[in-house]
């Protein structure tokens, strides 16, 4: 399902975030959003899931409006429901048509995809910080969604950990391909996920850079010496980037 | 929890506290040598016993009971419903604030004096109960609805969870803990309230009716024994709804 957003203003009162801004996100990729921390990335996720209304602009997932599609949206703050079970937060987001044994056993295979069957019954306290996120995915993934939208979703995770979210996120793609928006401020994250790079500037966003990821899916891990180049090309844009505000400020 | 040990130095605790109360009030009884003034503990227990006898006393505890009940209920469904839709809009909010604060500094003889000149006597105590705990029981559930996280609202709006179990799932449990700590002050309150209105507009039944005949004849070992039954009435009550709340709180 293709994603667009053409000539998008938003602004939170006086301070302007997006002013006509224009994006396409392609059908069954994943798009990074790649810029500096308060450049408008969680406010384009939050639009494209009905959650901000831009001033102006049309937002469009396939050929319907953002209110009609569903949205799997892995919140950077996971946002389960702290009184409730693991199974109870995974349960809410079936459908009410889905049978009491067959709910059961969607959350177990879910779960088991991401490794955290025997979690069902803990509480979201109970939970490491990379259980958390898990369980974030698994209930995205089980909304069974047209878009997946992905909020520096492995923020602060130890390197092997990450590593390890990603390899379960690849899984999880491949079985599901669905067109994915991806954001972040981790370069290298951004190349290990991304098909696609949008480079975006400080507010009010612009794209500055696209990037297609010429390295294939299965390629793309810590160490690839393509990807370790093209950190560094987009490191080196970023940093220009931040030089020419800085001039501007000045 | 306390420990068995520390649960046993609660109790004696208690009853030593109990025990120097009586010493008191003994004492104090025989230094003033009147029963009018103040009878010793024996003749207040000797004529809470002589009442617990009488079936009037039963009656006019069951009408006591039933008004502030009554307006315990009403206060919690108004309040509730107030609460709701002032806690969802800041314009009702803002509507809802001056009354709100009104009420709550106005004294309560006042609120029961003009109830005289309005209603019914059966009735005062009744719209006195409500109007105390009201103010309350809104502010309260106000307070809950603010504390509700927004960041758990928009992730049920995203994942289309419907609107039956995001009330049930989220803004329920959020806005408990106010709905009890302000549900339990009110009918604490509306027993104090019940019975002053009671005295007051002198219904045919009721704790407060009793207090004010017994004070009348000047019977003050009466008046005591009266006081008792308003008390065991709100200890009662203040038990049985936290013995309710926590068998609900378990079953969630």
């Amino acid at each position: 399902m293709r994603v667009e957003l053409e000539k998008v203003r938003f602004a939170y009162g006086p301070v302007t975030i997006l002013d006509r801004f224009s994006a396409r996100f392609p059908s069954m990729n994943v798009t990074v959003l790649l810029g500096p921390s308060g450049c408008g990335k969680t406010t384009i996720l939050n639009i494209l899931a009905g959650l901000q209304i831009p001033q102006e602009g049309i937002v469009r997932v396939g050929d319907r409006s953002p209110l009609d599609v569903k949205v799997g949206y892995i919140f950077q703050d996971v946002r389960l429901i702290p009184w409730l079970t693991v199974k109870r937060n995974l349960d809410l987001v079936l459908p009410r048509v889905v049978p009491k044994e067959e709910r059961l056993h969607r959350i177990r295979s879910v779960m088991q995809l991401v490794g955290l069957e025997h979690a069902l019954s803990l509480f979201p306290d109970q939970l490491s910080g990379g259980m958390y996120r898990r369980v974030g995915m698994a209930r995205a993934y089980l909304f069974d969604p047209d878009i997946y939208l992905m909020d520096e979703s492995f923020q602060g995770l130890d390197p092997p950990l990450k590593f390890q979210l990603l390899l379960m996120f690849q899984q999880l793609r491949s079985t599901s391909p669905k067109t994915t928006i991806f954001v972040t401020h981790d370069i290298e994250e951004a190349l290990l996920v991304g098909d696609e790079i949008l480079l975006l500037s400080p507010i009010p966003t612009r794209i500055v850079h696209i990037l297609r990821n010429p390295v294939p899916v299965e390629e793309r891990v810590p160490g690839n010496q393509e990807i370790a180049k093209l950190e560094g090309e987009l490191f080196a844009l970023f940093r220009k980037e931040q030089l020419q505000l800085g001039k501007e400020r000045v | 929890m306390p420990s068995l040990e520390g649960k046993r130095s609660l109790l004696i605790i208690r009853i030593a506290s109990l025990f120097s109360f009586l010493l008191i009030w003994k004492l104090a009884s025989q230094w003033m040598d009147s029963s009018i003034i103040l009878p010793s503990p024996e003749d207040t227990l000797k004529e809470t016993w002589a009442l617990l006898l009488t079936r009037g006393f039963y009656q006019s505890l069951g009408a006591t009971l039933l008004r502030g009940i009554t307006g315990f209920f009403l206060s919690m469904l108004l309040g509730l419903c107030v609460g709701i839709l002032a806690g969802k809009s800041y314009i009702l909010r803002e509507f809802f604030r001056p009354f709100l604060t009104s009420i709550q500094s106005t004294p309560v003889l006042a609120i029961i004096l003009l109830a005289l000149i309005w209603f019914p006597t059966e009735t005062v105590p009744v719209f006195v109960a409500f109007l105390m705990g009201f103010p309350i029981i809104t502010t309260n559930v106000v307070e809950g609805i603010l504390a509700v996280d927004r960041r758990l609202i928009e992730m049920t709006r995203v994942f289309r969870i419907e609107a039956w179990k995001r009330a049930l799932y989220v803004v329920l449990p959020s806005i408990l803990p106010y709905l009890v700590g302000g549900a339990s002050s009110a009918l604490g309150l509306s027993w104090r309230v019940v019975v002053a209105s009671e005295v007051l507009s002198q219904p045919i039944l009721g704790i407060g009716t009793g207090m004010q005949e017994a004070k009348l004849r000047l019977e003050t070992a009466r008046v005591f024994a009266w006081t008792l039954a308003a008390l065991v009435l709100s200890y009662s009550t203040e038990s049985i709804f936290r013995g309710v709340v926590k068998r609900l709180k378990r079953l969630a």
